[in-house]
């Protein structure tokens, strides 16, 4: 016990002599949350784009304009085709409406009238988005035009409800997630250097030879990183919930017991690096390959797992924020739910082992033959 | 001058000797990159498939059961569960166990037989609102061709004919694509680069160096030419896993996308090589890397558009060379970017490598006096 | 009763043999002193003896245990200090001291160790600022602590200054029981005489064993009897230096410092140096560890920015012109200082060519350099895995090169065998009388005798200047030893 606490309390020390870690625990952070709050924008997205009106009637003109109106679309109005198709080209705009000529005569007819949309297929998202759009606002405008009553009426409405999240605010979960993603790579990043350290530096050769135990090393680097990263998670929470007000419905017990097993298995990933490759240089190469994107990509973040590739979706089980952004998107907007903190903290907890018990494995109490 | 380049390229050929001859070196920069363009091309995509379903459907009618289906039908669903009441429905979208509810009212086919307008209650999941803005676009959708079909009269209506150019079937694979070998040529990049001097520095070589007759010119040199060359084959040869794997169309100019590569991978070295000139250890080194590396992944318009961000953060990333990057590889892999739009776009990566380079120059040569 | 038993034990490297069917009794209670050449399995054997390797083959039984199966309760009653010896360079003194006690669960007593040490005052620095000598008095301070039954110590004393070589020698015989038994690995053949038995390893093999004093009475005569049982060393023309051309130059002095001063806050490094050496002359700097020698010697090649005053290098001014200034000069630092993922050969490619060596020349002079060292079986070695020795000998090597007029040698003879310590002289002082103009610095005293003149440095400042006997006969010396001493104590005052 004492040799436990003398080897935590110099890595303490070794943490506050080199402040660059304590950089990582709260900086990366700041600039993270900064980032994800102003900088990302996932649902409603703003478009621009380019309107050619060849309808001169003056109904279809206000058509034209009510697109500008919306506050998803920017709009500009133009005859000239070959410009707008440069612009298309050169993303300045990211669609263009093309109003064909006999628009209000077939409306007049009562007949279906094409409007025709040219999307940037380069850019998918923008193109799913645009033409949503699109569709919402000349529907829109046909109910209060003066068509509107040669329109059938729509028996079946959905009445759309998000529960959790009523307006739909897309910072509530993405401040949550992102810390995920950013716990991920502090969790890595504090730990990936600092057993290749002491195997570069010659103090592991005297670690070996006093009475230093392997359950020691091992826990002599976790128990410290662990403390300094439950601060970062904590200074997390405090920007999340504090700085930027995002709701939390959850419990605090809870979100910081499932938080903790996070931090255990994302640890356990950047001291497994540290501990087979001993040498800084390649650890720090391998910490950066994989601690970001990965986690970003993967992660169930962004992009959706339930649409992956079933093998693939069997990968991302390996990585710890997935389990992570499921829960504490769910515990901060629906409160705690028993069996997905239960289902998270398990899997969490058998991942965070066994990369515990890898690590501990690895970890050599003897010089290798080269 | 031919002795000077006699010299220079002797520390080329020790970079590459020294990146090419431990097999962990060539791991992470041959296998890391490839193993993850794979992966993450197969796994991303924005599109939401196997949605699940809770219903309750309190008419239990031929009618609801008939909306129901179309709900089974539709491709991008999975599995419907039917359950009692909305506190089971609650129960089941609380633990995600489904994705969405649709709730059905007793009347439902009382009130479509009498023409009378009746609502069906969607409920969407909060806690991802991607997910779930993409989810009510599916169902509205659903439902609204449904209440077309059975719609007494036909009346005027607006169709709107989407053409999408350069990705007609907007396959997200093609899009990410882009994205990704940009993205990972720049994660390469940064770790060549930005340990190099630094490690370098630790291990006294770099001073070693300093008391040869090599100029600071020189040394920069050698560490600006072997990690361009090998990001740009790492890159050649993304492009060509791309072409030949996924099948991605090509339509560009083979050359202008070698120069926009070059560009664009010249000033991402740069920036590394800023960062190793002003660190003294390995660990500040990652520490840089990361603090440029997160923001200029997020910030480079693929998860969210530029024009979207605030004007600030829009002129900040002017300053971005993975958005530049991206920008050149989407135009030239899909809408076949012509050489006036390329060059456009290689003003700021020009500019960002001019300053960079000339401030790892700068700084390197304060450090050692 | 003997510590150690080792019976017919063998290691093997990658397919080298580094310990070759070696038997050996350590004796308890005795200074056993291990000397040997450089890549003789020296650390190998100490290693093994304590279970940080594991062997090939034979048997080792230490203090009645098995290192193989044994080792956590080995552990507990030895005291290991390895070549790097693992200072927290982050921590300091008394907090490395701490954690080393806690390790070892002895009491937080260093009162008689700091005194000894002479660390009191020092206590709250970090390990990483103190100077050579003291890092390794505190590091061998944290392997006594807790009173371990056997001591092993492996070249302690490498790159570090008589006074503090007294001192760590001091604190080994007087802190330990007449029960410990101590294996202290060495190069200084001064310390390995005064031991109670030497043991030479040659090529993984015993080759002697006994008291040193029955080999030789006097330590110049165990140097060369220790020579000769290694293989003896044949003084031959140096053929570096018959290949040696000549630059024509009719600069005198070669190397000037002129009034160099570096300034740390308000400490003065290095203050008011000044000094002219002429062609051909070898030029000596001494003093204790952290006197400034190593802050002068950068200064000198450029590597550290004078805060006043600047060097003269072939008359060309190395703060204004560095370039043209280091085209002349060869140097070699004080630390390891090639690239360890090269190979030997490849590096001496590298540096051939930087310096301007190129194609068939560059060829004809790699094999020549190859030849010359004795590089022949280790061409194709990662340079990070060789011995210190060898290390050494491949950044002589890589100073050599490019045939420069100038040499600068920041320790060149740490951590080498007395062998090729001879070689190393032989070849500077052959390339001298060509006319090559050497400065290198050494804390072997019977090297100083070599040089020309010798500027003595202490604190900072050069406190004597003058030939070896001059010095010598300034404070009436026997010996360059005695003189250094003197002239320290003297200037204390």
């Amino acid at each position: 016990m004492k040799i436990l606490r003398a080897l935590v309390k110099k890595e303490i020390l070794q943490i506050v002599r080199d402040p660059s870690s304590i950089v990582i625990s709260f900086v990366l952070p700041l600039i993270s949350i900064f980032i994800y709050m102003y900088g990302i924008n996932l649902d409603f997205v703003t478009v621009n784009v380019g309107i050619k009106n060849d309808d001169n009637s003056p109904e279809i003109a206000q058509l034209a304009n009510s697109f500008g109106h919306s506050k998803y679309i920017n709009s500009e109005i133009s005859d000239d085709m070959n410009d707008l198709t440069q612009k298309l080209i050169r993303s300045k705009i990211k669609g263009m409406v093309v109003i064909p000529n006999d628009f209000s005569t077939k409306l007049e007819q009562k007949q279906s009238a094409d409007l025709m949309v040219i999307a940037d297929g380069a850019e998918v998202n923008t193109a799913t988005h645009l033409q949503n759009y699109i569709l919402q606002i000349s529907n829109q405008w046909l109910a209060s035009s003066k068509y509107a009553q040669l329109m059938s009426p729509q028996i079946v409405n959905p009445q759309i409800r998000t529960w959790y999240n009523q307006d739909s605010n897309g910072y509530y979960f993405i401040l949550p997630g992102s810390i995920a993603i950013t716990m991920t790579l502090i969790g890595i990043l504090l730990t990936a250097l600092v057993v290749a350290r002491e195997w570069e530096r010659g103090t592991m050769e005297s670690l070996l030879s006093s009475n230093v135990t392997r359950m020691h090393i091992v826990l002599g680097k976790y128990i410290p990183y662990f403390i300094l990263g439950m601060l970062s998670m904590i200074f997390n929470l405090i920007l999340c919930i504090g700085v930027f007000r995002v709701p939390f419905h959850g419990s605090y017990l809870v979100l910081t017991f499932v938080s903790s097993l996070f931090l255990f298995a994302s640890m356990g990933i950047g001291l497994l690096i540290s501990t087979v490759l001993k040498n800084q240089f390649f650890a720090s190469q391998i910490s950066i390959g994989i601690g970001f994107l990965p986690a970003l990509l993967l992660s169930g973040f962004v992009f959706p797992i339930g649409s992956m590739p079933e093998i693939l979706q069997y990968i991302t089980r390996i990585l710890p924020p997935r389990y992570f952004i499921t829960f504490i998107e769910s515990e901060f907007m629906a409160g705690t739910v028993p069996s997905i903190a239960i289902k998270s903290s398990l899997f969490l907890l058998i991942l965070g082992v066994l990369l515990f018990w890898a690590v501990y494995k690895n970890t050599d109490m003897r010089l290798s033959n080269d | 001058m031919i002795e000077k380049l006699k010299k220079i390229l002797a520390l080329i050929k020790k970079e590459f000797i020294i990146t090419w001859m431990d097999p962990k070196s060539r791991g992470i920069i041959i296998a890391l990159p490839i193993v993850q363009l794979i992966l993450f091309s197969y796994a991303i995509t924005m599109e939401v498939k196997n949605i699940d379903v809770v219903v309750v459907d309190q008419d239990n009618s031929t009618e609801s059961r008939e909306l129901i289906s179309r709900f089974d039908l539709s491709p991008q669903f999975r599995n419907i569960y039917r359950v009692e009441n909305m506190k089971q429905m609650q129960n089941k979208l609380d633990n995600k166990d489904a994705n969405m509810g649709l709730y059905i009212n007793n009347d439902f086919s009382t009130n479509i037989i009498s023409h009378t307008p009746t609502d069906v209650l969607i409920i969407t999941d909060g806690r991802q609102t991607n997910s779930a803005a993409i989810v009510s676009g599916y169902v509205s959708q659903i439902v609204s061709d449904y209440s077309q079909e059975i719609a007494p009269t036909n009346g005027v209506k607006i169709n709107v004919v989407t053409r999408n150019w350069y990705n007609p079937n907007l396959e997200y694979r093609w899009f990410i694509l882009t994205v990704i070998v940009a993205m990972l040529a720049a994660v390469i990049t940064l770790i060549l680069t930005a340990l190099s001097i630094a490690r370098e520095r630790e291990m006294g070589t770099f001073d070693q160096l300093i008391v040869s007759p090599l100029s600071s010119v020189d040394i920069l040199a050698g560490k600006t030419v072997p990690p361009l060359i090998i990001a740009m084959a790492l890159t050649c040869v993304m492009t060509f896993v791309v072409k030949i794997f996924f099948g991605m169309p090509f339509e560009g100019s083979i050359v202008l996308f070698l120069i926009s590569m070059f560009v664009s991978l010249l000033s991402l070295v740069g920036v590394g090589l800023y960062i190793s000139s002003i660190c003294r250890t390995q660990q500040q080194a990652i520490l840089g890397v990361i603090t440029f590396m997160m923001p200029a992944v997020l910030l480079s318009g693929f998860i969210s558009p530029i024009e979207d961000m605030p004007v600030f953060l829009q002129y900040l990333t002017l300053l971005n060379p993975i958005r530049f990057f991206m920008v050149l590889t989407r135009g030239i892999f899909l809408k076949g970017m012509n050489f006036a739009d390329v060059s456009m776009n290689l003003v700021p990566l020009i500019i960002t490598a001019t300053i960079t380079l000339a401030l790892a120059c700068w700084s390197f040569k304060k450090r050692q006096n | 009763m003997d510590t150690v038993t080792i019976e017919h034990l063998t290691k093997n490297f990658r397919g080298m043999t580094a310990i070759d069917d070696l038997s050996l009794k350590i004796e308890k209670g005795k200074i056993t002193g291990l000397i040997g050449s450089d890549g003789s399995g020296k650390t190998t054997l100490i290693r093994l003896i304590i279970g940080l390797l594991l062997p090939d083959h034979g048997k080792i039984s230490v203090l009645g245990l098995n290192p193989e199966t044994q080792k956590d309760e080995l552990n507990k009653k030895i005291g290991y200090m390895p070549q790097k010896f693992g200072l927290y360079e982050d921590l300091t003194v008394i907090e490395n001291l701490r954690l080393y006690a806690d390790l070892k669960n002895v009491a937080h007593d260093f009162e008689k160790l700091l005194e000894f040490t002479n660390l009191k005052k020092f206590q709250t620095r970090l390990a990483g600022a103190l100077s050579g000598g003291m890092k390794q008095k505190l590091g061998l301070a944290c392997v006594l602590l807790g009173s371990p039954e056997f001591l092993l110590l492996d070249e302690p004393s490498v790159g570090v200054d008589p006074i503090s070589r007294r001192d760590l020698m001091r604190m080994v015989r007087d802190l330990i029981s007449p029960e410990t038994t101590v294996l202290w690995s060495t190069a200084y053949l001064d310390e390995a005489h005064s031991f109670d038995t030497g043991v030479v390893l040659n090529q993984g093999k015993v080759i002697y064993q006994g008291k040193p004093y029955d080999l030789a009475k006097t330590t110049e005569e165990f140097e060369n009897k220790v020579i000769d049982l290694m293989g003896g060393y044949r003084k031959t023309k140096s053929r570096i230096a018959e290949n040696y051309i000549p630059k024509n130059s009719d600069v005198e002095y070669t190397v000037v410092a002129d009034n160099l001063e570096k300034l740390y806050g308000n400490f003065y490094a290095v203050r008011n140096n000044s000094f002219k050496i002429k062609k051909g002359e070898i030029f000596g700097l001494l003093g204790p560890n952290g006197a400034g020698k190593s802050t002068s010697f950068k200064m000198m090649c450029g590597l550290l920015k004078p805060t006043s005053g600047t060097a003269r290098i072939m008359g060309v001014d190395i703060t204004e012109d560095p370039e043209n200034a280091r085209a002349n000069l060869g140097y070699m630092a004080q630390k390891f200082s090639l690239y360890e993922a090269l190979t030997v050969k490849q590096n001496l490619d590298f540096f051939a060519e930087i310096y301007g060596i190129h194609d068939e020349n560059l060829k004809k002079r790699v094999d020549e350099i190859i030849d010359i060292f004795g590089f022949f079986q280790t061409r194709g070695q990662k340079s990070g895995e060789l011995p210190l020795g060898f290390k050494q000998k491949l950044s002589l090597a890589c100073a050599l090169i490019h045939n420069p007029p100038i040499l600068f040698l920041d320790e060149p003879t740490s951590g080498v065998d007395v062998i090729t310590r001879r070689e190393f002289w032989n070849h500077i002082k052959s390339l001298a009388q060509k006319g090559v103009t050497v400065l290198v610095t050494t804390h072997f005293m019977d090297e100083a005798e070599y040089c020309d003149r010798i500027s003595l440095f202490y604190k900072g400042e050069a406190v004597a200047i003058g030939t070896p006997s001059a010095l010598k006969n300034k404070v009436r010396a026997k010996s360059m030893e005695e003189a250094f001493m003197k002239l320290i104590l003297e200037s204390e005052k």
